[in-house]
């Protein structure tokens, strides 16, 4: 057979064996393995805040992130039109979903007295 | 902010939104959903959508909005303290082979392809590849900001890498890579790809292939660190499609994220490795990683001379890939290295007279910002391959042999 196949003759012979081997456990066998998962951190419950009794009077920041701003402005105009007795103001979040907006937060803590925020596409 | 906050969104992300709430600690945020996409459509639809109904609850979306401003919260919208999360077993079993199989894979901890499994015998084994503890804790990783992070420790790591089919001589390699905390599978609807290379001693001691075929799958080495990095994105890092991953269309490099090493051997004289151009010495072994989306093959021979090879480059980009944002990684197989060599003595030289190149009017947009230059190939054909990549981090291997 080397004769005949050569180089290959060992190669071929090998794969033979390999078909008729035995898996690496029988499959009738119970085994364990590691855990390859990762350790999920503690949720501390975060409390909503209080709600307004009223949107009548109150100021109302629209405040868009990233793709959700083609929503927003639509918005805006039809809760203007709805709830006239209520400030409606439009703002657009700074960079993407990711980045933080201090800035914007602590103008909507002074300036106003809920946010309605849009996020998505 | 201490605000009343009404979130709205689409109704595509509910699964996300769901997902992020309650790990935020917020799991009974007052979600309002407008039809799929807003993105691209005309405000008229955009209107109509808002005076309609909520997709999710059927509630008319104003009234909502307005509702979840106004109405007072219940005890459970007040509730304080924290979440029990369910205890993680470090031995999962005894079970069949195959139900351990069958279970990974409908519990989405594969690639979809077989895994070793990772038994304690065969994980005491890969722990042989460092002399770090097996508690340590390697690194936090989260499939993108707004996500929680998972902590995991070097068996864990090491269990990925047996599923991976790596071997102990691989396992500080991926320890670096784990240490990174990236995910190789970063949640953004663009469906982000990574790239990661192995620069210094490392690379030859492991077998790692920097010549003919080593974007393919012609390397051990090369496969199974890039698997294994997938792995751990998935058991490590928490990516579960639709929760923590929303790739709209997913990206095909992230079965392996493009996972080589630099052919430093072909250098042109001045041209610094990789690594080295990082800031890291040369008998220093380092794992760096990149973030883009796709590569593109230039298939056939490479301009010798500037202008053309100008040309080439300007076209490949033109192409729309990466969406223009201005970033680049060049693989030159070494032919192209040498040749562009004999004009440019250095890497960095090279890569500003590209970038000003391409600025010039006529200049295609996306490029220049963020260049990097990596000899890479076997010298077969004077080829190139550019992608839409950027540099994210580098680690050093030689702390977790």
């Amino acid at each position: 057979m080397t004769r005949r196949f050569g180089r290959a003759a060992p190669g071929w012979l090998l794969i033979a064996i390999m078909l008729q081997a035995p898996s690496a456990f029988p499959q009738e066998q119970k085994i364990s393995i590691v855990n390859p998962r990762g350790e999920l951190p503690a949720i501390r419950l975060v409390p909503m805040a209080p709600r307004l009794d009223t949107l009548e009077g109150k100021t109302v920041y629209l405040i868009a992130v990233s793709f959700a701003v083609p929503l927003m402005p639509e918005l805006q105009k039809l809760l203007s039109e709805r709830y006239p007795r209520t400030t409606w103001v439009l703002k657009e979040k700074a960079g993407s979903y990711f980045d933080d907006d201090p800035k914007l937060w602590a103008e909507a803590k002074e300036k106003s007295n809920a946010v309605i925020m849009g996020v998505g596409h | 902010m201490g605000l009343p906050t009404a979130p709205i969104s689409t109704q595509r992300f509910l699964e996300v939104a769901k997902t992020i709430t309650f790990k935020k600690g917020m799991p009974r945020q007052r979600m309002t959903y407008v039809p799929h996409p807003v993105s691209g459509r005309p405000p008229e639809v955009v209107r109509k959508y808002l005076e309609g109904n909520d997709p999710v609850s059927g509630k008319p979306i104003l009234e909502e909005l307005l509702a979840a401003l106004t109405r007072p919260l219940d005890d459970e919208e007040k509730k304080t303290g924290f979440v029990t999360r369910p205890p993680r077993p470090r031995l999962i079993g005894p079970h069949t082979p195959a139900n351990l199989e069958r279970m990974m894979v409908e519990n989405g901890w594969t690639d979809g392809l077989p895994v070793v499994l990772p038994t304690e015998a065969r994980v005491a084994a890969m722990l042989k590849g460092t002399r770090r503890a097996p508690g340590e804790i390697v690194g936090l990783m989260r499939p993108s900001p707004p996500h929680e992070g998972w902590e995991y420790t070097v068996e864990m790591v090491a269990a990925n890498a047996v599923m991976a089919g790596a071997r102990p001589e691989h396992l500080p390699v991926i320890l670096a890579l784990a240490s990174t905390g990236v995910t190789s599978l970063f949640s953004s609807t663009t469906s982000f790809a990574r790239m990661v290379l192995v620069s210094g001693p490392i690379a030859r001691e492991i077998k790692m292939n920097s010549g003919i075929g080593a974007l393919g799958p012609f390397n051990e080495a090369n496969a199974v660190i890039g698997r294994a990095w997938t792995l751990m994105s998935k058991n490590l890092g928490g990516s579960i499609a639709g929760e923590t991953y929303m790739g709209s269309q997913g990206n095909n490099l992230n079965y392996n994220n493009v996972c080589f090493a630099e052919n430093e051997a072909a250098l042109p004289a001045g041209w610094k490795p990789f690594h080295v151009q990082k800031g890291f010495k040369p008998e220093e072994s380092v794992v760096s990683t990149f973030t883009g989306w796709s590569l593109i093959n230039h298939a056939g021979a490479a301009a010798r001379n500037k202008e053309e090879f100008k040309r080439v480059i300007a076209g490949l980009s033109a192409s729309g890939m990466g969406m223009g944002v201005g970033q680049a990684v060049i693989l030159l197989d070494p032919i192209v290295a040498r040749d562009l060599g004999e004009s440019f003595d250095t890497k960095e030289k090279f890569g500003a007279w590209l970038i000003q190149s391409l600025a010039a009017p006529g200049r295609v947009p996306g490029m220049g910002a963020a260049m990097e230059i990596i000899v890479v190939g076997g010298e077969a054909n004077p080829c190139l391959t550019i992608g839409d990549f950027s540099y994210i981090s580098s680690a050093r291997v030689d702390p977790w042999r």
